[in-house]
């Protein structure tokens, strides 16, 4: 058996299959290094800016010098009028621009508060949050200059991002993107793995290899394709926490655990898609609408309390939902490590649901496989059969 | 002549709504996904996030400060702790996103004129959180203090307390959103996703059927076909042709249909919205065109292009600046028609640009669009004299 078992491994992972290792290995972890070196500069700088100088005076020099010495703005453009900003902010050169009215310093100096505008474009969610924050900062902190230098704010703000404590965007997202890309993965090898006999007409070929069993095949099929993804997740896992604050060897075996069944249940999703379609273009159309898109509904980039309560139903059924849950958790520390284990117990049971449920289809699928594939050309498929045995 | 390429888009187009696995992706993928993707955000913004506060202080300036915080409109105050460990379980059970710690003699320290620290955490896992909660918190903390440093400067420099507000923020400052003014989260990500959707199914599409013609039963099953034996030419732009038309259908359904059932804003005129999709259109179909030759499989570029949807999204600065990427990353974006495409869409469709504002994006779309049509017809000649050798006959 263990030979049969060794036999179909080898026939199914090093069979001249470019494109089994190009979705298995090299797409998901390229495609997450990528995404990784993407956010390489970690927070957000240089932010083009532009502004309407309608007042020329002492004050609103000293505002443009501090505006320009601000590591997250660039001063790029010093408009003539504000359509000329307006039209740059159009075109995208512009994410915000400022306008410092006339007698900005008489009015200021006579406490009228003369009030400044700032025009964001409200396109880009994150480089207009973090410029009108800094132009805020730069603005008040020269406002306060004018008349009170000498007195200290009451009370002073310090924002904490727990588990991330520079506010790195690779540990915002990064994390995130890449259980994603290997949630969709699980789901593309497993259906591509099932679906490839059915549509070359190779199960006898397979099952021959298999000695005959078919649960030997579906070890032999699915079991080295988890290993592989899992030991690749937790890889590229390590390489984007890096950045972030180091996890105890404890915190990375909870993860790991986590990781491990999200793999298996998406795993199970895929062979059942195969199951249920029997074709390898509609089984992958499917896993393509429900795995493609799963960051979106996971609740990382936007809150699941904020969604729909159908989706937020569609995004509990979804692995990559449970497994962002137990990473970001584990951002917390020891303190949140007892409340892991719901998340890891439900991917437990979605793990065994997908892959009971997979399995018996894929049964039925091989043995109806096998009665069409003796009528269509049992010639040929005497032939391997004999080569099997060899 | 126009005979001969109508033929060949009608047998194209016939062809993709014949064949399921097209029709998923070519029909169905840009409906289904233009509600799909987003209903998420269907209420727009994120409101009345759960947080909490350590109230170490136990005074009347914290109870206002609580007060406020209750108040607020981005968060909701779930519970008052009497210590961080309580908080931080809490969050850890996901009942609140954050909490802010109110030290011990806080009152105190503001009446003698001392600085006092109010520390605010957030969860590090969440983005969009952390934004809110933080500006909440203190925006309600500055509130405080402004409230203090009123009384302070009424005091010490002997003015009324109308002057001392003035002297405390004399140049106050009034942020206005110019195009997104509910800062509304599916207004800025949806139609980006939206020209995503657009260029990935049609790719996808066209690399479905120039799989199957590298297939031996296709060719067994047309080798008779007078469109299959048209001449290059005539049978690369009729099938152009076919995605183009179909495609339009798409973009008009988009800014019809859907911008108005999701209430995004809808600002585009007639003339740059129809330069934008010829140009934005033939740029994608010949960059498939190109990559269909590529695929001896049907699946085989609907797997790999499957993987590539997000970074894709990424490097059309949608959501990272991409002057921030690596120089790498920025070169290889230059390939894609979505680089160019979905800035160009926000500033026409969101932002009301003219033609004059998107040329520079839209000359770039054209040059792809013309170096991907040679390449295309290049692949197309090349493959006609291959044998075929995958699939059975």
């Amino acid at each position: 058996m263990l030979k049969g078992l060794l036999k179909t491994i080898a026939k199914i992972y090093f069979g001249h299959n470019i494109v089994l290792w190009m979705i298995l290995v090299v797409l998901p972890v390229g495609v997450s290094v990528f995404m990784l070196d993407m956010f390489s500069s970690q927070i957000v700088q240089h932010v083009p800016i532009g502004i309407v100088l309608q007042d020329d005076s002492h004050l609103t020099e000293v505002l443009e010098t501090k505006l320009r010495s601000s590591p997250v703005l660039d001063v790029q453009l010093v408009c003539h009028d504000m359509s000329e900003c307006e039209h740059a902010v159009i075109r995208g050169d512009l994410q915000t621009f400022i306008v410092f009215p006339y007698d900005l310093e008489r009015r200021a100096l006579r406490l009228e508060t003369p009030v400044i505008p700032i025009y964001s474009s409200g396109q880009n969610y994150l480089t207009n949050m973090f410029a009108t924050k800094e132009i805020r900062a730069v603005i008040t902190a020269v406002g306060e200059d004018m008349f009170t230098a000498q007195m200290q704010n009451p009370v002073k703000t310090e924002i904490h991002s727990v588990g991330n404590v520079e506010g790195n965007y690779q540990g915002f997202l990064a994390l995130g993107l890449v259980a994603a890309m290997f949630h969709l993965a699980a789901i593309l090898v497993a259906v591509y793995l099932a679906s490839r006999p059915l549509r070359d007409h190779r199960v006898k070929e397979f099952l021959a290899y298999a000695e005959g069993s078919r649960l030997t095949l579906w070890v032999a099929t699915f079991v080295p394709m988890i290993v592989i993804l899992w030991l690749c997740f937790m890889g590229c896992y390590a390489y984007t926490h890096r950045v972030l604050a180091p996890m105890t060897f404890e915190e990375f075996g909870i993860v790991s655990v986590a990781q491990l069944f999200m793999v298996i249940a998406c795993a199970g999703a895929g062979i059942t898609f195969v199951g249920v379609t029997g074709i390898m273009r509609i089984a992958t159309g499917v896993a393509g609408v429900v795995g493609g898109p799963a960051f979106a509904f996971a609740g990382q980039t936007y809150p699941l309390m904020a969604m729909p309560f159908a989706v937020r139903c569609f995004a509990f059924l979804l692995p990559l939902t449970h497994v962002l849950k137990v990473q970001s958790t584990m951002l917390l520390g020891d303190v949140g490590m007892p409340y892991c284990w719901p998340s890891i117990e439900l991917l437990i049971g979605m793990s065994v649901f997908w892959n009971l449920f997979g399995g018996l289809l894929m049964s039925m699928r091989w043995k109806q496989h096998v009665r069409i594939e003796s009528i269509i050309a049992p010639s040929k498929l005497e032939g391997t059969a004999k080569e099997a045995s060899c | 002549m126009l005979d001969r390429l109508l033929k060949v888009t009608l047998t194209e187009w016939k062809l993709f709504v014949t064949d399921p696995a097209a029709v998923l992706l070519l029909v169905v993928a840009g409906l289904l996904y233009a509600f799909y993707y987003p209903t998420p955000y269907i209420y727009q913004t994120v409101s009345k996030v759960p947080v909490g506060i350590v109230d170490l202080d136990h005074s009347g300036k914290s109870r206002e400060l609580v007060q406020m915080a209750a108040a607020a409109q981005q968060i909701e105050v779930k519970a008052v702790y009497n210590d961080m460990l309580e908080a931080e379980n809490a969050m850890a059970r996901d009942d609140i996103y954050g909490f802010m710690v109110i030290p011990e003699d806080m009152e105190k320290s503001i009446r003698k004129n001392e600085q006092v620290s109010l520390n605010i955490f957030t969860h590090g896992a969440y983005v969009m959180l952390h934004g809110a909660i933080g500006t909440a918190f203190s925006t309600c903390a500055m509130t405080l203090g402004a409230t203090s440093k009123v009384r302070q400067i009424a005091l010490e420099k002997k003015v009324p307390s109308s002057k001392a507000m003035a002297m405390r923020d004399p140049i106050p400052i009034s942020i206005q959103t110019m195009f997104n003014s509910t800062g509304s989260y599916s207004n800025y990500i949806v139609p980006s996703v939206l020209i995503l959707i657009l260029q990935q199914s049609l790719v996808i599409g066209i690399g479905v059927l120039g799989g199957a013609r590298a297939h031996r039963r296709f060719r067994r099953k047309y080798r008779d076909s007078a469109v299959e034996n048209e001449s290059l030419t005539y049978r690369y732009f009729g099938r152009s042709l076919a995605y183009f038309l179909h495609y339009c259908c798409f973009i008009l359904f988009y800014h019809c249909v859907i911008y108005n059932l999701f209430d995004f804003p809808r600002r585009g005129e007639l003339l740059p919205m129809m330069v934008f999709a010829i140009v934005f259109l033939f740029a994608v179909i010949n960059f498939g065109m190109v990559i269909s030759q590529v695929f001896l499989r049907r699946e085989t570029s609907m797997q790999l292009f499957l993987y590539l949807s997000i970074p894709i999204l990424f490097l059309a600065n949608f959501s990272w600046p991409t002057y921030l990427m690596p120089d790498a990353m920025r070169a290889l974006s230059y390939i894609l028609p979505s680089t160019f495409a979905i800035p160009a869409w926000i500033s026409i469709e969101q932002m009301g640009a003219d033609l004059y504002d998107v040329a520079p994006k839209l000359y770039i779309l054209a040059i792809q669009a013309v170096l991907y049509l040679g390449l295309g017809l290049t692949l197309t000649s090349i493959r006609d004299k291959a044998p075929f050798k995958t699939g059975d006959m």
